[in-house]
């Protein structure tokens, strides 16, 4: 029965799209999609909508990361039409959808389910028990680690397999030999300072992700939890295991010229690693705290609507054809190697990360275990923004040697007090 | 003006190198391959300053990218703010200076209070104006925020007071109008102001961000400043294109501000003034 | 051209592009603003706006924090504007290359000026190797709370007092050489040259950066965006940061407008203080 909604959904909007085509004599219907990545991520994609599509044409228009929230905010929060397709990052949908820029999708939820089965993919394009954007990429991390490093410390290599992880104390020790045993720095964390990256620490540690309540806009970030467990983060930069004043831009750098022994980071970065000559690495399970249960950060990009679009058939379309379709949801990420939601695109991406295996280990069953497991994604709210900026200062001044409770405090009273100026 | 002693030119140079240094860094890192960029920082050595391993990589991928266009759509945009600048701001600098109305002072209050306002901050609602005449994506909604530039109005008002009231008394009983005497007498006897005049609009749009970001975001109009941002997605960056995009977008003007030097020293000859 | 209304006609075809330009584009979007800064979240009218930031912990720092950072680096550049123009104005046949050099950080887009020096002041950077060679500790810069402010000076001086620097050449290059001379037959050494003719006679380029320059320095914005983000513990928290921060990111614009509004009102404040002092005693013509 939904086979058959879904197939004559599919069918009236194909016969609505030939009918209005035909209707406007072959006149071209021009949409603009609105992303941070670079024109080279979504030709494919883009090239191969066309095709099946003669009658419309895809501009994208690419903003720099840091301000796509400026752009959105000034022009589809202005009831601008210029924009009929939006790159949403996942927690930032809550925001989004609670001031209307984005189109209400739920009538299409069972087709992204089909599509995406993920559940915690679901989720994240969800808010207030609708649907608003449709999911496409999501993401998990690793622990890559330097083999040369680590054999030349005599310790031996991380086991791939997710059930032996190691736990922090037992990385931190480690790291601490291959230290001893030259290496310039033992552990490093890819995306410093930043709360994507840093959220598995606490959630692993049972501390929660930092705010409670009612729609997630009570602050948390004072609990003795999260006081401890930052604690520990400053300790890593304070006993020197870890670098200071390097960006999350640059830290791959420091991995790919052979000075970090363990990098916690994603799977975009198979790319880089490869192209470097004299890199010997492998990948395992990231770590997880003793007492606590392994997390892993997840959430990534998807494709969201415009509601003031003029074009919303086409918009449709498109988002439907790089989300709901196998070959258009991969063909997303055929030139920037992340996780794709689509199941079907997935098995291709799995191929392709399959065929490392020999060389780094077994990524792929790593990435697979991770998505379906262990995978926490961000807190879904309205005030995720705003909590956000709050906590990467916050991290940034306790990685700079900050007093830990002290800051966390300050930063607990700032968070309540802007929060309060959202409702 | 007299030959500068030995000692002044190797201080000249010494200051000059020194500041030079960190674009020396910048156009040697786009040289580089991407990942070798940060490889020499410590300790240095021979090869923070000079690439161990040359690749035209970066400066070639800049040129065939659409990054070539937005350096393009820089350059138009800048020329036409100054041209159009220049002239909008010396009439009402002259205005300002020379002419007698009432509320002459209040105006210039008024010009002054504008270029206080921090344009990151009226950004979002100069936006929402100009989109009602339909101004997004085209030359003139980059355009026209540079062009009425009370800093410039300002610089010229200042100069414009400096010449001496009897020229233009003068003129005045031979018969000239009003325009003919800011053409023919005021703009020759400002050269080196209008250049600094110059200066201060170009340098307005080539530094702009946020407004371009907003109003011209598709391909077509971007300009370089926003366009070298780019190179930097949420899951990487590629400083070699950047370092060679801000090597491009640098090299330009260089090539300006070069020429224009030579009108610094084009010294007051009418006579009469600065006595 | 003595009847008032061929004058006002005069006035108007002088002023009225400028003055047009000047009003629509930023005098009306700044109306827009301030009235934006009178709107609480909430949709009343009142002044909760300025009642929050006035009570923000951050706000205030920012408050203090800029003004810190002005009165430290107006001064500094203007003074290493006055002495690169006084070097730079020599008699050689390259100096306007020369000149162009020291210019040219002002073309660089902030953003890579920034992303440049952040990389030399890294712990790991160029400068800290300099410094070790010379036998000085690493610093830490932009990774402490003490140092970073005045990392930040130490950017935005580099990027701006070439082109300052430019405006005092012009100014230098228009003073007559006949005071000059004059002068010497009395006797005048170097020093009192500089005392009682080129400053006198910079009075008006002076001004011109005086002012400009402070506008400019309330104005920094980049370097901190892309650095630091107004840490470590809020030292660099400027208050061009603080007003994008309200208005971009923590979708705050209601505050956004309110901080604005007091960054004007410094800004006028401070600009009129130094214009008159400045103009006090000139001649108007």
């Amino acid at each position: 029965m939904k086979k058959l909604l879904w197939l004559s959904t599919a069918v009236f909007s194909a016969a609505t799209l030939i009918l209005a085509g035909a209707a406007q004599a072959q006149e071209k219907t021009t949409i603009t999609f609105l992303s941070a990545e670079y024109d080279a991520t979504f030709k494919p994609v883009i090239d191969a909508f066309e095709k099946l599509h003669p009658d419309i044409k895809v501009v994208h228009q690419s903003v720099p990361f840091n301000d796509l929230n400026a752009a959105i905010e000034s022009r589809v929060g202005q009831g601008d039409s210029s924009i009929d397709v939006i790159e949403a990052d996942t927690p930032r949908i809550s925001a989004f959808a609670s001031k209307n820029y984005l189109l209400d999708v739920s009538d299409r939820a069972d087709a992204i389910k089909a599509a995406n089965p993920n559940p915690t993919d679901f989720e994240q394009v969800s808010y207030n028990g609708k649907v608003y954007a449709y999911p496409m990429w999501t993401s998990t991390q690793l622990l890559f680690y330097n083999r040369k490093l680590v054999k030349a410390a005599g310790i031996e290599f991380p086991s791939g397999d997710p059930s032996k992880r190691l736990t922090w104390d037992q990385l931190l020790e480690q790291a601490a030999a291959i230290q001893k045993a030259g290496a310039k720095w033992g552990v490093e964390f890819q995306q410093v300072d930043r709360y994507y990256q840093l959220q598995m620490l606490f959630e692993s540690a049972g501390a929660g992700p930092g705010l409670k309540g009612d729609g997630l806009m009570e602050s948390n970030i004072a609990s003795d939890g999260w006081i401890k467990t930052a604690q520990w983060y400053s300790d890593l930069f304070s006993k020197g295991l870890s670098p200071r004043g390097v960006t999350p831009e640059q830290t791959d750098d420091q991995f790919m010229n052979g000075e970090v022994a363990f990098m916690i980071g994603g799977p975009w970065a198979f790319g880089r690693y490869d192209a470097v000559k004299d890199l010997d690495y492998g990948v395992a399970p990231v770590p997880y705290f003793k007492d606590g249960k392994p997390v892993t950060p997840t959430g990534s990009w998807a494709l969201a609507l415009n509601p003031h679009s003029k074009h919303l058939d086409a918009a449709r379309a498109f988002a439907e054809f790089a989300s709901l379709n196998a070959e258009g949801n991969y063909l997303t990420v055929s030139a920037n190697p992340l996780p794709p939601t689509n199941a079907e695109a997935f098995k291709t991406y799995a191929n392709k990360i399959g065929s490392e295996t020999d060389k780094i280990g077994p990524a792929i069953d790593i990435i697979n275990y991770e998505l379906k497991n262990s995978a926490v994604g961000r807190p879904r709210t309205i005030g995720y923004v705003t909590f956000e900026t709050v906590m990467n200062k916050a991290f940034s001044d306790i990685r700079n040697g900050a007093d830990v409770a002290g800051t966390l405090k300050a930063a607990d009273q700032q968070l309540t007090r802007q929060l309060s100026r959202l409702r | 003006m007299t030959e500068a002693s030995f000692t002044r030119k190797f201080f000249v140079v010494l200051v000059a190198i020194i500041f030079f240094l960190p674009l020396w860094w910048l156009a040697a890192s786009s040289f580089r391959p991407s990942d070798s960029i940060f490889r020499y920082l410590s300790p240095i050595g021979v090869y923070t300053f000079w690439p161990d391993e040359w690749t035209l990589k970066n400066v070639v991928g800049i040129w065939d990218s659409p990054f070539r266009l937005a350096i393009w759509n820089s350059i138009i945009v800048s020329m036409i703010t100054v041209v159009v600048g220049l002239a909008l701001c010396s009439m009402a600098a002259f205005a300002l200076a020379v002419l007698e109305f009432p509320f002459r002072n209040a105006v210039f209050v008024v010009m002054v209070i504008s270029f206080l306002i921090p344009f990151d901050a009226i950004a979002v609602p100069l936006y929402s104006i100009m989109r009602m005449f339909g101004l997004q994506d085209s030359y003139t909604g980059l355009i026209l925020p540079g062009i009425g530039n009370g800093l410039a109005v300002f610089l010229l008002r200042q100069f414009f007071l400096g010449i001496p009231k009897e020229i233009r008394e003068a003129a005045i009983v031979d018969g000239m109008g009003w325009f003919r005497i800011y053409y023919s007498i005021y703009l020759p006897l400002s050269v080196p102001a209008m250049v600094s005049a110059a200066l201060i609009l170009y340098i307005f749009q080539w530094q702009a961000y946020l407004w371009p970001l907003l109003i011209a975001p598709g391909a077509e109009y971007k300009v370089a400043a926003v366009a070298i941002a780019q190179f930097s997605t949420g899951y990487r960056t590629d400083y070699g294109l950047i370092f060679a995009a801000a090597l491009f977008i640098a090299v330009i003007p260089m090539a300006i501000l070069t020429i224009l030097q030579r009108y610094y020293s084009a010294s007051i000859a009418a006579t009469g003034s600065k006595e | 051209m003595t009847s008032s209304k061929s004058r006002y006609f005069v006035v108007l075809a002088f002023l009225g592009p400028a003055l047009l330009s000047v009003f629509l584009l930023r005098l009306w979007p700044a109306a827009l603003a301030l009235i934006n800064s009178f709107r609480e979240p909430g949709g009343a009218y009142g002044l909760g706006n300025y009642t929050y930031i006035f009570t923000d912990p951050e706000f205030l720092n920012s408050l203090k924090i800029t003004a810190i950072y002005s009165v430290i680096v107006n001064p500094l550049q203007i003074a290493i504007a006055l002495a690169l123009a006084l070097l730079m104005n020599a008699g050689m046949r390259t100096i306007g290359f020369w000149r162009t050099i020291v210019l040219l950080p002002v073309a660089i887009p902030q953003s890579v000026s920034a992303v440049v020096w952040g990389v030399a002041l890294r712990p790991d950077g160029l400068v800290n190797s300099i410094l070790n060679t010379m036998g000085l500790e690493s610093q830490r810069f932009l990774t402490s709370p003490d140092q970073s402010l005045a990392s930040i000076m130490l950017i935005v001086s580099w990027i701006g007092v070439g082109y300052w620097m430019t405006f005092l050449v012009a100014g230098l290059q228009e003073i007559p050489k006949s005071l000059y001379e004059a002068v010497k037959i009395d006797g005048a050494n170097g020093w009192q040259q500089f005392r009682y003719i080129t400053l006198p006679q910079l009075r008006r380029p002076l001004t011109f950066v005086l002012v400009a320059n402070t506008v400019a320095n309330f104005l920094v914005f980049a370097p901190v965006q892309i650095l630091t983000q107004g840490g470590p513990t809020g030292s660099t928290n400027l208050i061009m940061n603080e007003v994008y921060s309200q208005a971009f990111v923590l979708s705050d614009p209601s505050s956004a407008a309110a901080s604005t509004v007091i960054l004007v009102a410094v800004a006028l404040l401070v600009v009129t203080i130094q214009f008159r002092l400045m103009s006090a005693g000139e001649d108007r013509t």
